[in-house]
């Protein structure tokens, strides 16, 4: 049987984080062809609900308010190839049809943080035990295989594992707490550190910056290779916090 | 032991070639390294030759100095065009930022929230201006309200 494949989005804790899920929602549903089998997961507090969630998504599912609600959502996906999207980006691009085509035999596929594109990133670097480290996975869009039992598991532990360094009930000696808030920490641990995961397949998109262009980054020094963009995040210049009205 | 060099990146600070920019890289016995910048002219106050400037020229040739002159125009002017570059693009993703958060305010308004008509709403998406979201905000609008009053909402 074909595996499914489908969009999960997460909106929580604030009330405009919906306001952009369905607009990247409604997004790509602008540029996926044929659009009835584009589908889409909206996890969402029920709080949030109304028709725009209604009719955009073909599935919804309730999270809570917690800060990373995302990795619980990513981790309760219906659809076994599962493009991540965070909800402040927009597709642009009618190649996000071709975003299945970057599974390959990848286990999960991210986007990278490189050196070259450090200078938009808050906390990179950073001590270990055994030396500095940084950080070269970017949660921003990640495309996973359901399908496989390993990544069920890796999906579960990452949201696990992020819930327990945040609310202190796990963290490791010799790691800063400024850390914690990341859970691009607890992505690097499980990738890193946790032997149970040593031959999980991690590959990043072809040609990245496609799939997630942060629109702070400058386009006269960074820019994709092989084509526009088909994913722009917009999260450096967005009022979360204030209501858009 | 202790030694000098000249760097080989003098330039001509003037077209007459009077004057040279130029860095002395000296070693002293104990290996510590300092860098001297200097302004040398060709010739000293008094008209003779400057010796130092002399020196210069025996270590590096004027070729080489009118090369480098050459090719340091060239830089600093691709290195400015370069910044000239990334101002631009910095304001331009400023300006999508704005246009972006614009657009959400459009898409929040009552009558263009509950309104079912995908193309427009898509054009709307897609404006590149403001003027453009208010002119596909009037449209939606325009669209909601008589589907309302044609009973289709």
């Amino acid at each position: 049987m074909e595996k499914s494949k489908g969009f999960i989005i997460v909106a929580s804790k604030k009330r405009n984080f919906y306001s952009y899920a369905i607009n990247l929602a409604e997004s790509l549903r602008d540029y996926y062809e044929p659009e009835e089998e584009c589908k889409i997961c909206l996890v969402t507090e029920e709080q949030f609900i109304d028709d725009r969630g209604r009719d955009v998504a073909d599935d919804i599912i309730i999270c809570d308010d917690h800060y990373r609600a995302k990795l619980w959502g990513m981790a309760k996906s219906p659809y076994d190839i599962t493009m991540y999207i965070d909800a402040d980006m927009e597709c642009e691009h009618e190649d996000i049809i071709k975003v299945w085509d970057e599974m390959k035999d990848h286990d999960v596929v991210f986007s990278a943080l490189t050196d070259d594109r450090d200078y938009i990133y808050a906390e990179r670097d950073f001590s270990t035990p055994e030396g500095m480290a940084k950080f070269t996975l970017c949660g921003g869009v990640c495309l996973y295989d359901m399908s496989k039992p390993i990544v069920r598991e890796f999906m579960d532990d990452w949201w696990d594992l992020t819930y327990r360094q945040m609310n202190d009930t796990w963290w490791p000696e010799g790691y800063v707490d400024s850390l914690k808030s990341w859970d691009q920490f607890s992505l690097w641990w499980l990738t890193e550190k946790e032997p149970k995961y040593k031959d999980l397949k991690v590959g990043i998109f072809d040609d990245d910056l496609r799939w997630n262009y942060y629109n702070a980054l400058n386009w006269a020094q960074t820019k994709p290779d092989n084509g526009p963009v088909i994913l722009r995040h917009f999260s450096a210049g967005l009022n979360k916090d204030t209501p858009i009205v | 032991m202790s030694r000098k060099q000249w760097m080989d990146n003098a330039f001509w600070e003037t077209e007459d070639k009077k004057e040279v920019n130029c860095i002395l890289e000296l070693e002293d016995d104990v290996g510590r390294v300092t860098r001297q910048q200097m302004m040398l002219n060709r010739a000293n106050k008094d008209g003779s030759d400057n010796e130092l400037f002399n020196e210069l020229i025996d270590a590096l040739g004027e070729e080489a100095i009118d090369k480098e002159t050459i090719d340091r125009v060239t830089r600093k002017k691709a290195e400015k065009e370069e910044e000239k570059m990334r101002d631009e693009e910095h304001l331009k993703a400023r300006k999508l930022e704005k246009l972006f958060n614009y657009k959400m305010e459009a898409f929040e308004v009552e009558e263009i929230k509950l309104s079912k008509n995908r193309k427009l709403k898509a054009k709307l998406r897609r404006a590149k201006s403001r003027i453009e979201v208010d002119l596909y905000s009037i449209m939606i609008l325009q669209d909601q309200l008589e589907a309302v009053a044609d009973g289709k909402e």
